[in-house]
């Protein structure tokens, strides 16, 4: 606060000064209420998924969970306590002890036992395949964009698309990735179909931030080496896009967090609830682009609402949980923390 | 650039100058390499515009059949007389719903008498006998009136069943020649033979709905019973001693006499019945965007009306925007006035870094935590003041509220912060100066300049908040009903449906191409539609209203 400002406040009378504290209290109240509505959900999952994710002894990561398919969790009475079993040890189990077994009650949680691996595997190709056709559509429209365009019709109708595309809601772009891709096109439902899907949903994030980066290169830097000869093509390749790049790529990760973190348009063009093979298990390298994959957040839709809420299940409810949103998070905060020592390093 | 073009005597060797001036020309479809590396660029700016074409074409050409379907679906509804029995069934269903009320009643008041009163559970039922008889006759004069009902529901649906054997028939059929015009010979003989083999009924339905047209007559006898039956008992209306129960029990005995006075109505609506009314567009679009049932898969009718789930969406919305505005405007005036710049560093990363948290794992928290805090919080009985405590559900629109409320709160903050940002230094100076308070200042000064900012940026998170879609599938209940506005403040309580939850939840069990398919695209369409009305209307607010350049 300025000296002036608070020697003003403090001539004034009391009841306005009380005013005054007692709003801005509030609209601190308000602001930390958020942050911590916030932090509730990051250490609910954060303590209850990190108890599943992490283990006390070495190795200190929960492995399996980390590295073994999804299997179904079979929970019976066996010699007097409650034995808990994955599909297949329960499967040699019963082979065994078939005479004991007879009668016993067994209860089935799909999905509870093992790991997630192919689904951390189906979500990391997903990002990597989209946000590859992202950054190239993206990229080369935002170079039209700063470095070609005239105000125009043309333009200001690009820039509308652009806009509106931004606010079509996620399950639009599912419900059109559906019906476009999957069923026009006749790609199934397939790791292409998503790549597709997911890409054009977070294209207006990319092409706004990857536009801004090549703005706030100077123009100083064009019109030199356009003085010395170079064609705009070589201009923009050697004296802006490198000056950009860092930018363009700060912002992208923004997008992977997005494209990591939906659900909804990948539900009926990629998304698999249960597959035996792991992607690259496949005949000819072809139908590696016509698979659907198991995906994380399809993941903790199915386990959050297709089963229920008990011991059995709470493992890999919360794991599945705690690593989906802590692997996005750490994806968010590379973004925001390089995006900060960007701003310092880059100052034209 | 100044293009000389090139001296028609080719030997003589060009000067420096014009060889580094001349274009070269053609060398890719008769563009220079820039111009061509242009048209690339620009082909590239252009697919925001084809990606907005192709949504628009994709959802528009699977929602657009829905009307003629649906038309056809309300064809057969009339032509095999089922609109006839609904008719009936919408009498039969009031009486029940009095019947329900009295039961109601009566809970209540046996709860009173056993828990208040403190009397043992057979005195109480001694009491309540006057009661039980009363509610026991008014119950049984409907009896005969539901029999006729199952009766000619019975009739009703055989006839629509038969339609549908008969359609079902003749697609086959038609697949059957289709297939045959496109084989070789010998196999399209006996396609076509098979075709032939296939014996579609026609049905004649002004013929067939005689049956059902003659209980007109018994619904009528039995009309005038049930009221010849109804009027004493009406008559006869116990008294409760508790006031509030008495006053339920007025209530009961009004809609009561609104019933009886219905059903002479429905008696004349059944007679003024026509089977032969075509359907038109009107009344097949109006199904869609005014009908007040979703109801798939129904051995009887289905209906496709979207207002259930728009009012669910609706409903969610406000109540999520109720609670962000506050904390979002607060917290963007808050950081952007109020703080130090140390809290200014750390708060408003923390704020936006909430829109990391991927929708799905809010959902997955509402589901195992809070649904449950929030029934807990709700059984307490200082609480009990709040209309709508104790909860039923565990997930209801309330809880998918709060967590699109923690959803929104980023968008809105972030926007409004950037709105709060553009108010000129001048402005906020200028006021000081004047001897204005902070306090002051910020209220009258910096947040109406800011205004149009901040009405843009809530009303991208309204958009926010109706898009979004994990969460309201997962926490929101899923109960496809029009909320229940007249309970109160407690109709947020209520389990309800949404648009994206629907298209969400049964996209992927659906028939492609079925009528059911069709109604989705157009929820799909309808929430679109909503978006770019919402984006438009923000555009245009924050254009209208910007501030003159100081």
């Amino acid at each position: 606060m300025n000296p002036a400002n608070s020697a003003a406040l403090r001539a004034r009378s009391t009841k306005a000064r009380w005013m005054e504290w007692g709003v801005f209290g509030l609209l601190r109240v308000a602001t930390y209420f958020v942050l911590a509505c916030a932090a509730v959900v990051f250490l609910d999952i954060g303590i209850k998924g990190g108890a599943v994710v992490f283990r006390r002894h070495a190795p200190f990561i929960n492995i399996p969970f980390l590295t073994e398919a999804p299997e179904t969790l079979n929970v019976f009475e066996w010699e007097g306590r409650k034995r808990t079993m994955g599909d297949r040890e329960f499967r040699t189990f019963r082979a065994q002890h078939a005479a004991e077994l007879k009668g016993v009650q067994v209860e089935a949680y799909v999905y509870s036992a093992g790991g997630i691996f192919p689904n951390i595997v189906g979500t990391i190709l997903l990002v990597l395949g989209s946000i590859g056709l992202a950054l190239v559509l993206g990229v080369l429209s935002a170079i039209y964009l700063s470095e070609y365009a005239v105000d125009g019709p043309f333009i200001r109708f690009v820039r509308l698309s652009i806009l509106n595309l931004a606010g079509v809601p996620s399950i639009v772009y599912g419900l059109f990735g559906f019906g476009f891709f999957v069923i026009l096109l006749g790609w199934n439902v397939s790791l292409l179909a998503g790549w597709f899907t997911l890409a054009f949903m977070v294209l207006p994030v990319v092409i706004t931030a990857s536009e801004e980066a090549l703005r706030s290169v100077p123009g100083g830097y064009r019109e030199g080496s356009l003085a010395l000869g170079a064609t705009k093509l070589q201009a923009i390749l050697t004296n802006v896009l490198p000056y950009a790049l860092p930018g363009i790529l700060t912002s992208s990760v923004l997008a992977i967090a997005r494209v990591a973190g939906e659900t909804a348009p990948i539900m009926f063009t990629t998304a698999f609830v249960v597959r035996d093979e792991l992607p690259w298990q496949v005949k000819q390298w072809t139908d590696f682009f016509f698979q659907g994959v198991m995906a994380l957040p399809y993941h903790i839709y199915v386990v959050a609402s297709k089963i229920p809420q008990n011991q059995y299940t709470h493992d890999v409810q919360y794991g599945t949980a705690f690593v989906f949103l802590f692997t996005v998070a750490a994806i968010a905060l590379t973004s925001v923390v390089l995006r900060t020592r960007l701003r310092k390093k880059y100052r034209w | 650039m100044p293009y000389t073009a090139a001296p028609a005597a080719a030997p003589v060797r060009l000067p420096t100058r014009e060889a580094l001036l001349r274009r070269r020309r053609g060398w890719i479809f008769g563009l220079t390499g820039d111009e061509f590396v242009k048209f690339v660029f620009q082909g590239n700016a252009a697919i925001s515009v084809v990606v907005l074409s192709l949504i628009t074409f994709t959802i528009f050409r699977d929602a657009v059949d829905f009307l003629p379907q649906n038309r056809e679906n309300l064809r057969i509804y009339r032509l095999a007389g089922l609109e006839l029995v609904d008719l009936l069934r919408q009498q039969v269903d009031d009486h029940k719903a009095l019947s329900r009320y009295l039961g109601a009643i009566r809970q209540s008041e046996y709860a009173r008498l056993t828990g208040r009163l403190q009397l043992a559970p057979t005195e109480a039922t001694r009491r309540l006998a006057t009661f039980d008889v009363f509610a026991e006759r008014f119950t049984e004069t409907d009896i005969a009136q539901e029999a006729l009902l199952g009766d000619m529901t019975e009739l009703a649906s055989g006839l629509k069943e038969r339609q549908k054997i008969a359609a079902d028939l003749r697609e086959a059929k038609q697949n059957y020649l289709a297939a045959a015009r496109t084989a070789d010979p010998a196999r399209a003989t006996t396609l076509r033979r098979q075709a032939e083999a296939i014996v579609v009924e026609e049905i004649d339905f002004a013929r067939e709905i005689q049956p059902l047209l003659g209980r007109r007559a018994d619904v009528a006898a039995g009309n005038a019973r049930l009221l010849a039956a109804l009027s004493p008992i009406a008559a006869s209306t116990p008294r409760l001693d508790d006031s509030v129960l008495q006053q339920r029990l007025e209530k009961f005995q009004r809609l009561a006499v609104a019933y009886i006075v219905g059903v002479p109505l429905t008696e004349k609506k059944m007679a003024g019945w026509d089977q032969s009314r075509p359907v038109t567009w009107l009344e097949s679009f109006n199904a869609f965007a005014f009908g007040r049932d979703w109801v798939t898969a129904s051995f009887w009718q289905d209906w496709y009306g979207i207002l259930p789930l728009f009012t669910g969406t609706l409903l969610i919305a406000v109540l999520a925007l109720i609670l962000a505005i506050p904390l979002g405007v607060a917290a963007a005036i808050y950081v952007n006035q109020v703080a130090t710049p140390v809290e200014q560093r750390l708060i408003k990363p923390g704020i936006e870094f909430i829109s990391a948290i991927p929708s799905v794992v809010l959902g997955f928290f509402g589901i195992a935590v809070l649904g449950e805090t929030l029934r807990r919080l709700s059984q307490l009985p200082a609480l009990d003041w709040v209309p709508g405590f104790p909860i039923s559900e565990r997930l209801n629109a309330s809880t998918a509220a709060c967590l699109l409320a923690l959803i929104s709160i980023p968008t809105i903050f972030s926007l409004a912060e950037d709105a709060l940002n553009n108010v000129p230094r001048s402005f906020k100076e200028a006021s000081l100066a004047l001897g204005a308070t902070r306090l002051q200042t910020v209220l009258r000064i910096i947040v109406p300049a800011a205004l149009s900012g901040i009405t843009a940026a809530i009303l991208l998170g309204f958009g926010r908040v109706i898009g979004e879609t994990m969460v309201v599938l997962l926490c929101a209940g899923n109960r496809i009903e029009i909320p229940n506005l007249a309970a109160g403040l407690g109709v947020v309580f209520e389990p309800v449906h949404t648009m994206t939850g629907i298209i969400a939840q049964e996209l992927g069990e659906v028939v492609r191409n079925t009528i059911h398919y069709r109604a989705l695209f157009m929820v799909g369409v309808v929430l679109f539609l909503l978006s770019l009305l919402i984006n438009w209307l923000a555009q245009k607010i924050v254009r209208r209203y910007r501030l003159a350049p100081a």
